[in-house]
């Protein structure tokens, strides 16, 4: 169940090279300005973006697709009727379903940016080790209270999933199969949850008692070693631009 | 329930991150005000990272099945730790598994945790309102299921909401509006379902950790009796 995004955090690229700190500010930007845009002739310049990132970033192609095919089909779900149902301008007519203009290019451009977006985020995050991208977060002075509960999730997801696994294995063992939502379905589920927080809060415990032992609290947490260079600046000031840029042209 | 990137145009996007930014704020605020606030981090957490892991539970509702929300749940076991649970927990569903996105991430925060606040508030007020005289089992049965249903209902209506009038379908509004209305109504059997695991979990909160659960409404159990 769980998906290693910062599998491929150790290929030597420029983005990968890139001041982790530049590097989110820059992806954040672009794709927040591909998220804005409203009009279709936009959208190829958007995909160029984003594939242009790929390339420089050297992940596999296979991964990225990979990545995409998920939440596309959730977004496919979503919008796949808009050609049909939007717009007063016929297209196409098949016998007694027309295919309208503006859903039709609705759904060209909420597929554009929705693949320009995931796929600026994917980079961000897939160029660097998750610990290193929170610590970067925080760096860029997001609260602690946030960046801690970050790294201690993300730490725990794993060994938490597994312990969720292991029990449903066992309710599966003991017959537990549902069918429908019934009283018996929901006594189970129910006592999965429980237990689960239960579980989850015994660790907790402990976890927070290693982190006293360890001095935690007793000082500020350690300084980040990021250094930005001219490179790195120079690659944000360009992505900045690029940014600008595309909302500017929206915006014209 | 995440809306992914791509959908929603600029003003909703801005809109949903003043609405989380401003609730994480108050959020936070409160926290800090606690005593000793880094003590609670490890909890909330480890409750984070249960409820991703519980979202991916599917209940069959046939002809289909339904995966979990349980927004109200966590709401009710962890108050001012929700929204920040929330957004991490969105956070990490985004970056990890490709459910929802970043740029959608403010949206989807207060569309789940706004919800999960309110479902607190209810909790904490049915626990300790006219409730509180009856047996502890039913009043937190009662607080429970009415948060989780509360938290599904409210979040179901933002989503359909947002859906609906942002993208564009070229409908008039009462058509909008019908149609908001009839999601909003397809989803108050979830709401039950949603409602019942809650006040499930938290009646077996009650029964083995009591002291997880907000409100006054405490009995002492076998457990904690045993423990001293």
């Amino acid at each position: 169940m769980m998906h290693a995004i910062d599998h491929h955090h150790g290929a030597g690229s420029p983005v990968h090279r890139w001041d982790p700190r530049c590097k989110l500010v820059s992806l954040g930007a672009l794709a927040l300005a591909c998220a804005v845009v409203t009009d279709p002739f936009l959208v190829p310049a958007v995909l160029a973006v984003a594939a242009s990132l790929v390339l420089l970033s050297r992940l596999p192609a296979g991964f990225v697709l990979a990545r995409l095919r998920r939440p596309g089909a959730i977004l496919f779900c979503l919008v796949v009727a808009l050609p049909l149902v939007s717009g007063p301008t016929v297209l196409l007519e098949l016998g007694p379903v027309s295919l309208y203009r503006e859903g039709t290019l609705e759904l060209f451009l909420i597929a554009g940016r929705f693949t320009a977006v995931v796929t600026l985020a994917l980079i961000a995050f897939a160029t660097a080790p998750m610990h290193t991208s929170i610590t970067a977060l925080r760096a860029l002075r997001l609260p602690q209270v946030l960046t801690d509960m970050l790294l201690l999730t993300h730490r725990y997801l794993q060994e938490i999933d597994q312990d969720l696994s292991r029990m449903r294995r066992s309710a599966r063992l003991r017959a537990f199969a549902p069918r429908r939502p019934d009283r018996r379905t929901l006594a189970t589920v129910g006592a999965l949850g429980g237990s689960l927080l239960v579980r989850s809060h015994d660790r907790s415990t402990r976890v927070h008692r290693a982190m006293l032992l360890r001095g935690h609290g007793n000082r500020p947490p350690g300084r980040h070693t990021f250094r930005a260079g001219t490179a790195d600046l120079a690659g944000t000031a360009a992505a900045l631009t690029a940014a600008a840029a595309l909302i500017t042209l929206e915006a014209w | 329930m995440h809306i992914p990137d791509g959908v929603l145009p600029a003003g909703v996007l801005v809109g949903g991150y003043a609405v989380t930014a401003s609730a994480l704020w108050y959020s936070l605020r409160r926290i800090n005000a606690a005593e000793d606030p880094a003590s609670q981090i490890p909890k909330a957490s480890m409750f984070t990272a249960a409820f991703v892991v519980l979202t991916w539970i599917h209940l069959p509702v046939p002809p289909t099945s339904v995966h979990l929300i349980l927004n109200g749940l966590l709401g009710v076991v962890l108050g001012w730790f929700a929204f920040p649970a929330i957004v991490v927990g969105l956070f990490l569903q985004a970056v990890l598994f490709g459910h929802g996105g970043l740029t959608v991430l403010g949206v989807n925060a207060a569309m789940m945790g706004v919800p999960a606040l309110l479902a607190h508030g209810l909790f904490r007020l049915c626990r300790a309102g006219p409730l509180a005289r009856v047996r502890p089992t039913v009043s937190t049965g009662l607080a429970g299921f009415l948060g989780g249903f509360a938290g599904l209902v409210a979040a179901a209506g933002i989503l359909f909401a947002l859906l609906v009038t942002s993208i564009p379908t070229h409908l008039d509004t009462a058509v909008e509006r019908a149609a908001i209305t009839g999601l909003v109504i397809a989803h108050v059997p979830l709401g039950v379902v949603e409602g019942a695991v809650t006040a499930v979990v938290v009646l077996f909160l009650l029964r083995v950790r009591p002291a997880l659960l907000p409100g006054p409404a405490r009995t002492q159990t076998q457990g904690e009796r045993d423990h001293g």
